[in-house]
C-alpha cells in the first residue's frame, strides 16, 4: 500500500487558499498539511495571483513546487519550479500534476505549452533554418515508432497521463520513452520537444 | 522507465457489483480507496474499448462507473478496457421460467454470501472464493449451452486482452478489477500464461 501524499497550499488570497485546500483534500490519496510540518510536504501548490509570487517562501528540502498560473503570468517564474498548472484545468488534472511533480518530474498544462512555445519561437527565429532541418532529420530518424507516436501526442498538448491513457501504457513507460527521445533529439524539456515536433511537421500545432 | 527486464506483477481484485452501494465494509468508497492506495500502473477494467474511448459508461458496471473511472480521472492510473462485450454475468437470464427462477435463487444466495463476506479481503479470500465458485458453477449449469459458451468466450477474450496489455507494457504493476463471479473463470486462464507475469494477492501488489 502507498502512503498518502502530503501537500501544502499557499499564495493567492485567504479565500483562494481555503478553496484550494478543500479541493486538494478532496482528491484521492492527497493530504493537506502546513508548509512547516514535519516531515515537510512533498509538494507546495502556490497560487500565483498578482503580487503573491514575491511572497513565495523558501522551500523545505524535498518539497516540489507547483505553481497555479494563467497564460498571462506564466512567463516570469522563480527558479526551482517543478510544474506549471493552468487554472483552467480540471480538479482531477490538479491531482495528476501534484503526483507528477512529487515524483520529481515536471508538469506543464497543455494550454500553457502554447504560450511558452510561442515565446520560444520568437526567441529562436534568428537561427539558420537549413542547418536546423538537417540536424532535425537525423535526430528524428533515430526515434522508434513508439517514441515518434509519443512525440506527436506531446506536440498536440497532451499530458503524460493523457498520452499514457491514449496508448494504454503506464505513465512511467511514457516518461521513459520521453526521456529517451529527449536524449535523441538533444532537448531538455517537453516544451522543447513539442516545439521540435511542430517545427519539423511531425504534428499539427496545438490549438 | 521502459522496463522489459522485470516481470509484470498482476493481481486480480474481485468486486461485488451493485452491493457496493450497500452499507458494507466493501462499499464504493472502500473500492476507490483500495485502488487509489494500490496505485497500480495499469488497471484492467470490465468495459469495452469502444465504450471507454467514447466515454460511454452507460452500459458499464457500477464498479467502473462510480469507482474505477473516478480514480482513473484523479490519479496517474491508466485504465485498460479489457471486456470484449458489455454483457455481464447478471445479463445471462434464461428464457424458461423454471431456469430463470433457479438462477434468481442462486443470485440471492450469492448476494447473501457477499453481504456476509462484507470486507474486501474476505470477498477475495479462499472461503468466500469456494462458496462463490460453487454457486456460480451451479448457476452456469442452469444457463443454456449458448449462454455458457458466450460466457466462456468473453472470459477467454478478456484474458487475451489482459495478456496483450502485459505484452504492450511489460514489467508493470497491473490490477485487474472484475466482478467476483468472473474470478473463477479468469484466474485459470491467466495462470496458464503465468510465465509472462507473476500473479500476486491484491494486497501484495
Amino acid at each position: 500500500m502507498t502512503q498518502r501524499l502530503t501537500v501544502a497550499v499557499g499564495g493567492g488570497c485567504l479565500l483562494d487558499r481555503a478553496a484550494l485546500s478543500a479541493l486538494v483534500s478532496g482528491l484521492p490519496g492527497l493530504h493537506v498539511v502546513g508548509l512547516d510540518s514535519d516531515p515537510p510536504p512533498r509538494v507546495l501548490v502556490w497560487d500565483v495571483s498578482a503580487g503573491h509570487l514575491a511572497e513565495l517562501p523558501r522551500l523545505p528540502p524535498g518539497t516540489a513546487l507547483l505553481l497555479l498560473v494563467t497564460t498571462d503570468n506564466c512567463s516570469a517564474l522563480p527558479p526551482g519550479v517543478a510544474g506549471l498548472f493552468s487554472k483552467d484545468e480540471t480538479p482531477e488534472a490538479l491531482g495528476i500534476a501534484i503526483r507528477q511533480v512529487a515524483r520529481g518530474e515536471q508538469y506543464l498544462s497543455p494550454s500553457l505549452a502554447l504560450a511558452l512555445l510561442q515565446h520560444q519561437r520568437a526567441a529562436s527565429s534568428s537561427v539558420d533554418p537549413t542547418a536546423l532541418l538537417s540536424a532535425a532529420g537525423q535526430a528524428l530518424s533515430t526515434l522508434t515508432d513508439r517514441e515518434r507516436e509519443i512525440l506527436t501526442l506531446l506536440a498536440e498538448g497532451l499530458s503524460n497521463k493523457a498520452i499514457a491513457a491514449r496508448l494504454y501504457l503506464s505513465v512511467r513507460t511514457v516518461e521513459g520513452h520521453l526521456a529517451n527521445l529527449y536524449t535523441r533529439l538533444g532537448v531538455h524539456s517537453r516544451t522543447e520537444a513539442a516545439l521540435f515536433a511542430i517545427r519539423y511537421n511531425l504534428s499539427t500545432p496545438i490549438r | 522507465m521502459m522496463n522489459t527486464l522485470t516481470r509484470t506483477r498482476l493481481a486480480v481484485l474481485g468486486t461485488i457489483s451493485d452491493l457496493h452501494r450497500e452499507p458494507l465494509a466493501y462499499d464504493l468508497a472502500r473500492l476507490r480507496s483500495i485502488v487509489t492506495d494500490l496505485a497500480p500502473d495499469l488497471l484492467c477494467a470490465e468495459i469495452t474499448r469502444e465504450a471507454w474511448e467514447s466515454s460511454d459508461l452507460s452500459l458499464a458496471s457500477l464498479e467502473v462507473r462510480e469507482a474505477l473511472a473516478l480514480v482513473e480521472a484523479a490519479t496517474d492510473i491508466v485504465i485498460v478496457p479489457v471486456a470484449s462485450t458489455p454483457m455481464q454475468y447478471a445479463g445471462f437470464v434464461p428464457s424458461e421460467q423454471w431456469r430463470r427462477k433457479l438462477v434468481h435463487r442462486f443470485d440471492r444466495l450469492l448476494q447473501w454470501g457477499q453481504r456476509k463476506a462484507n470486507r474486501p479481503e474476505v470477498v477475495n479470500g479462499v472461503m468466500f472464493g469456494s462458496f462463490c465458485h460453487t454457486i456460480c458453477a451451479l448457476t452456469e449449469m442452469i444457463w443454456t449451452a449458448e449462454d455458457r459458451a458466450a460466457w466462456e468466450a468473453q472470459n477467454k477474450a478478456m484474458a487475451e486482452n489482459i495478456l496483450h496489455a502485459v505484452q504492450r507494457d511489460p514489467g508493470r504493476r497491473m490490477l485487474v478489477a472484475v466482478q467476483c463471479q468472473r474470478l473463477h473463470r479468469l484466474l485459470p486462464l491467466l495462470h496458464a500464461s503465468a510465465d509472462m507475469f507473476e500473479i500476486v494477492n491484491y494486497q501484495a501488489l
